[in-house]
């Protein structure tokens, strides 16, 4: 035996190392493959000037010629090169935060419902009368605030990764409107959201953000912007107004799209633009000039309020302007025009007469411009064309240099060669139709011949401009997602190496345990042929890596864990069962073997081991009927838990048992709440109960999950005044912090070592035998510590109707983990694979899936009382990631309740050797199956980086993945850190004491 | 000692027979009534069990284990008896792994589940009756050990893991109206019966026919 040991063992601190180092690779593969897969916009620097006023030509030079000039003069340059003559002098920016266009313009040719109609009836009357014209805007993925105001006012699609930004707004410098704004000598004026402020810290002269993180509020959020609304609509320093609503987002957020307080939002924001629109100040009064108002919405939101994906009702957001001078009929009625977000941005900027923001992809919005001649807006097209040029000449370094007059003045396309490719010839094809069919229109004007061949000419100036337009804008949109092919690929090839080299560590372990397990398995004689148990683990997992490749069975995984978790259980129950079936018929003789089996073992061992045996072979009925039950009760809780929430995409609107909770009153949930809360504790405390060396301390630490639940309770009861359930939060938070780490340092060292009963005998094989027990004493009781205090944790941070499902997963996981004590016949990996697809199972049953939508934002801000952004977002991490996390943790619970001691039977293990057999498993299989996922859908994201989905489908889950594979770090390095200071602790106690006797 | 033989033609004409009956099911559907699973799927279903149960009971009661105490009509009556125990087995087994439960598909889970246990449970209750070591063998070792283990639980697990795997396409979004619970796994399932059948037969084939011993 301790021949095998030298050989094929590999020792503790060895496989730690090459744990570290594998994880260490597949850090740096990931952060290479992210920053190459997620590139933060490639943007190019600088402003817009003079220059966007002229056609680009080949070698474009840069010459910044506005340095010397001042506003005014720099307003006036824009407008004699633009010859434009600007429609309008100031503007009123309204973001609606979160309103769908749906509501305001209805969906597919039908008008909104009638209650909606009629909670905004003031613009339903501009709408019809004509005087204000609104556009569904598709707004780009992802759909956050941030992101969506930047497109807005730059007009570029920016990459994916800024919703990771999100809580982290940092000044924008690329060119956009309101600094084009600011250099032409606009006062700006902002109140409402604060992003905006962090966005443009210097560029307001008054402001008053507010924040966009108390979600709960909808109330005093709306008021603080409205409130400066009579005092700055009259005074007339300003040109640009933002003000920027949260309130319905808000609302949304809170209890959905068809919440009860949405209708009293909508008329407060159709007060809003009443108020505007009919105040005198801004009539085309004298000095004010002429305004125009513009509300948008950054995006729309989902039926229960969330936004961030790409489903339509989220992108869905609007875009209405109103020229508040006209009285009369100033647009057309067209009313469901579906256009882009980013098409605002040159809009704004062709109306105010400032150049083209650099970066933008967005095509103007013509049936803004019907007050202008048909000569104005081919100019605005033009300009627009030839931004879009500048920028598509940045991807397309040849473009231009093409002879593009020559072609444009023939009305002739060139026919290519070969240097150009197809894409090239392709917009040149496009602008040289355009610019000829703007020259006859041009040549057509001069002549004067024909009012209606003029109206066609210009018509079809138009429509061949917005040919050139809309098809440049695709692409270069599309084009926002190029990658650094090499970087991406170094990164692949890191995590690939990682896995491999985890996976071939398994194998190493697997072989280790392998003859390990004979012995053990002759002891509990085992029955199984060969092992369905783990042939399924392996094949399971393969399912659902395969499965990741099909874009709907991403947005579906909720189905793919829980058959795969109830399929495993299921099997488990069906061995159980044949077990059972086997044991009845065999029981008498299995006594004999064991008694043989005894007699053999009695030579190498002592007493507590044939009591050990003894105890094996009567509690072998009880133990049957142990796992049955609790595989059964595994099975039930995970068929309610699943149709708790429908989850997913497609499926999403079907009934669930959580909808239909909402719809119950708030005392029914409070009262659910509750009862999950006291079920909880009970099962905490009664599993605390079991530990056989009860102890003062044992008490001590029950207590102290009491308290925990008290808080909590305090928290479900007070809901309503926000700062006290706050500072319950923030001492349920700073108790929580003391009982878990007072756990883990105390217990090692205060719970007995158990052999102080024998200390007349010598031998020391029993003294490691005390210390064993010891070390399984103190490891159940962090275990159940941590597992508790983290599900108490979670009643206090979830949404109230997934109390329930909290207990049901906390119940699912001991009872997996009873199954796994009370039976022999599992090797561990099926036994820590088990609780891992139970823990992932249980994060899609607590209404998670793989859209960033579903992400609880309103949770996250609980018991914080100052702005910050790391700790909302750890909380929004803790939420998100309660499941898997606390099936991590219950692996010390599982480990605890495994029997190192009969596994110890023949030598004392030292301190490495302990260390590998307990905790080798258990840290190295989520490792490896988390790694597989990883590393798979890192290549299937590679694979499918043109798919119609990868921005709606494959890059949220591959956030998700990320996020998992830190979640998986998290659990298992505090596995490990406890295991192996629970471990030294002992062994140092025990040498102390073999020193204090001798 | 009675001894009976399974020779191969025979265990082939018994799962040619079985698998006969379904495709008769299908047509008769289709013709008499213009049914396919598809479209009446519980009413579908219903003729299936009409159909192909008292074949299934009729066939494997012939070849009961265990002749000298237990008559043909014994045999078939384990069958009917083993058939609603098999079902709620079934049934739970479909729940928890995701089957819509509600009154709409309480019928076709219903009818489901009984097919199914035509499938699995009928033969060894028809073969066996309730022998724990029969039981026991046959569904503890996935390698048949005889002919008659073969016979019965080839069709069985291939059925079993059909319908398992006819359950993945259920969640994708492809929108036809074979997704629905639990058409496509019925496709499965009897797909998986065929395959079991016909596995069983070239088993028997090759280990040769083996003597049906009693005691």
């Amino acid at each position: 035996m301790s021949n095998r040991m030298a050989t094929s063992s590999m020792s503790c601190g060895r496989l730690a190392g090459w744990i570290s180092a594998a994880v260490l690779l597949q850090i740096l593969g990931l952060w290479l493959f992210v920053s190459g897969f997620f590139p933060v916009k490639p943007t190019v620097p600088g402003f817009s000037g003079p220059e966007s006023y002229r056609m680009p030509t080949c070698e474009d030079v840069l010459v910044d010629e506005r340095r010397d000039l001042l506003p005014d003069q720099l307003a006036k340059m824009y407008m004699d090169l633009s010859q434009i003559p600007p429609a309008f002098d100031r503007m009123i920016l309204m973001v609606i935060d979160g309103l769908p266009a749906e509501f305001v313009l209805g969906k597919g040719g039908q008008p909104p419902e009638k209650s909606l109609m009629e909670a905004m009836p003031y613009t339903q009357f501009l709408l019809s009368e004509r005087r204000a014209i609104a556009f569904h805007a598709k707004a780009a993925p992802p759909t956050v605030t941030m992101p969506r105001l930047k497109a807005m006012i730059s007009g570029a699609i920016g990459g994916f990764l800024d919703v990771a930004f999100n809580f982290n707004t940092q000044a924008f410098l690329d060119d956009n409107l309101l600094d084009q704004f600011y250099q032409i000598g606009w006062n700006l004026v902002m109140f409402g959201d604060d992003t905006w402020i962090k966005l443009f810290p210097s560029l307001f002269r008054r402001y008053d953000g507010v924040n966009s993180f108390y979600v709960k509020d909808t109330v005093e959020v709306d008021f603080n912007v409205s409130r400066h609304l009579e005092v700055e609509l009259v005074a007339n320093d300003w040109k640009l107004m933002i003000l920027h609503y949260l309130g319905l987002d808000h609302a949304g957020h809170i209890a959905g799209r068809h919440s009860l307080l949405m209708n009293s939002k909508l008329k407060e924001m159709d007060d809003t633009i009443r108020l505007i629109h009919t105040h005198n100040a801004l009539n085309g009064d004298d000095d004010g000039g002429r305004t125009l108002l513009v509300v948008v919405s950054d995006h729309g939101m989902t039926e229960r309020g969330n936004h961030g994906g790409s489903s339509f009702e989220e992108t869905d957001s609007l875009a209405l302007f109103a020229d508040l001078w006209s009285e009369s009929l100033v647009y057309a009625s067209n009313m469901h025009n579906e256009v882009f977000q980013v098409d605002v941005a040159p809009t704004l900027a062709l109306l105010f007469g400032v150049p083209i923001p650099k970066n933008n992809v967005g095509v103007l919005l013509i049936e803004a411009f019907n007050s202008f001649t048909d000569e104005h807006k081919l100019r605005a097209l033009e300009l627009n064309s030839w931004q879009l040029l500048r920028l598509l000449q940045v991807h397309l370094p040849h473009l231009l240099c093409r002879d593009l007059r020559e072609g444009a003045s023939s009305g002739q396309v060139v026919q290519s060669n070969e240097y150009f490719d197809n894409i090239e010839e392709k917009f040149h094809h496009l602008y040289s139709i355009a610019k000829a069919a703007h020259t006859l229109w041009k040549l057509s004007e001069r002549d004067s011949s024909g009012r209606s061949e003029n109206s066609t000419n210009s018509y079809n100036a138009v429509a061949s401009y917005y040919d050139f337009l809309r098809y440049g804008s695709e692409w270069l949109s599309h084009r926002a997602t190029d990658k650094p092919i090499k970087l991406i690929l170094s990164g692949v090839v890191l995590l690939l190496l990682s896995s491999v080299l985890l996976f071939y560590l398994l194998l190493l372990q697997f072989k280790d345990h392998g003859t390990e397990r004979k012995f053990g398995s002759a002891l509990k004689n085992c029955s199984c042929v060969w092992h369905l148990d783990e042939t399924f683990v392996s094949f399971g997992t393969f399912l659902h890596i395969f499965s990741l490749g099909a874009s709907s069975m991403v947005e579906e995984e909720q189905y793919t864990w829980h058959f795969l978790s109830s399929t495993m259980c299921l099997i488990l129950f069906y061995m159980t069962m044949l077990s059972f079936l086997k044991e009845q018929q065999t029981v008498s003789v299995e006594m004999k073997k064991e008694g043989k089996l005894d007699l053999h073992q009695s030579q190498i061992t002592h007493i507590s081991v044939a009591k050990y045996t003894a105890r094996v072979i009567l509690m072998k009925p009880l133990h049957t009927y142990f796992r049955i039950y609790s595989l059964l009760i595994v099975l039930i809780c995970g068929r309610i838990l699943r149709g708790w929430h429908q989850g997913g995409v497609n499926w999403a609107h079907l009934p669930d048992i959580s909808k239909w909770l909402e719809q119950t009153s708030s005392s029914c949930m409070k009262a659910f709440e509750i009862t999950s809360l006291l079920l909880v504790m009970m099962l905490s405390l009664f599993a605390l109960s079991l530990l056989k060396s009860r102890t003062r301390y044992v008490l001590i630490a029950s207590f102290g999950i009491v308290v925990l639940g008290f808080l909590v309770l305090l928290h479900i009861i007070e809901n309503q005044p926000v700062n006290r359930s706050t500072s319950i939060a923030q001492i349920f938070y700073f108790n929580f912090g003391i009982l878990v780490f007072g756990t883990f340092v105390l217990s090692p060292w205060i719970l007995p070592l158990n052999f102080q009963e024998h200390s007349d005998s010598h031998s020391s094989a029993l003294k490691t035998d005390g210390v064993l027990m010891g070390i399984q004493d103190s490891l159940y009781v962090v275990g159940v510590i941590y597992a508790s205090s983290w599900c108490i944790l979670q009643l206090l941070l979830q949404q109230p109707v997934n109390a329930i499902p909290m207990l049901l997963i906390f119940v699912q996981t001991m009872a997996c983990i009873i199954y796994f004590s009370a039976s022999g016949h599992h090797r561990q990996l099926v036994e820590v694979a088990a609780v891992y697809f139970l823990g992932m199972a249980g994060h899609f049953y607590l209404g998670n899936s793989n859209t960033l939508a579903t992400i609880d934002v309103a949770g996250a801000f609980i018991g914080i009382s100052s702005y910050s952004i790391i700790f909302p977002s750890v909380l929004m991490f803790i939420i998100t990631f309660s499941s898997p996390i606390l099936s991590y943790l219950s692996m010390l619970v599982c480990i605890s309740t495994k029997d190192i001691v009969s596994l110890s039977l023949h030598e004392r293990p030292d301190l490495s050797q302990l260390l590998n057999l307990m905790i080798a498993f258990p840290c190295l299989l989520p490792l490896v199956l988390n790694s597989a996922v990883l590393t798979t859908f890192t290549l299937i994201l590679l694979v499918m980086r043109n798919h119609l989905f990868v921005w709606s489908v494959f890059s949220p889950k591959y956030l998700y993945v990320c996020a998992g594979t830190v979640s998986v770090y998290i659990g298992l390095y505090v596995v490990t850190v406890t295991v192996v200071y629970t471990c030294t602790v002992f062994f140092f106690r025990a040498k102390l004491l073999k020193f204090g006797k001798s | 000692m009675a001894v009976s033989e399974i020779t191969t033609p025979k265990a082939a004409a018994l799962h040619l027979l079985c698998s006969l009956s379904l495709l008769v099911v299908h047509w008769l559907a289709w013709n008499l009534y213009s049914w396919s699973l598809i479209t009446h799927t519980s009413e579908t279903l219903g003729l299936c069990l009409i159909v192909h149960g008292p074949i299934v009971i009729g066939v494997y009661s012939l070849v009961r284990r265990d002749r000298q105490h237990c008559s043909y009509w014994m045999a078939v009556a384990r069958g009917l008896f083993g058939l609603p125990v098999g079902a709620l087995v079934m049934s739970f087994g479909a729940i928890v792994l995701g089957a819509p439960v509600g009154i709409r598909y309480l019928k076709r889970t219903a009818y489901w589940s009984l097919l199914m246990s035509i499938f699995t449970f009928v033969p060894p209750a028809c073969v066996f009756g309730s022998s724990r070591v029969d039981w026991h063998r046959i569904f503890a070792h996935f390698k048949p050990e005889e002919s008659l283990d073969a016979l019965v639980c080839l069709p069985a697990y291939g059925s079993v893991i059909g319908a398992w795997i006819g359950a993945w396409p259920m969640p994708l979004d492809w929108e036809r109206p074979w997704q629905e619970w639990p058409i496509c796994v019925t496709y499965g399932a009897v797909a998986g019966y065929w395959i079991g059948g016909f596995a069983s037969s070239v088993f028997i084939l090759i280990h040769g026919p083996v003597h049906v011993k009693e005691d």
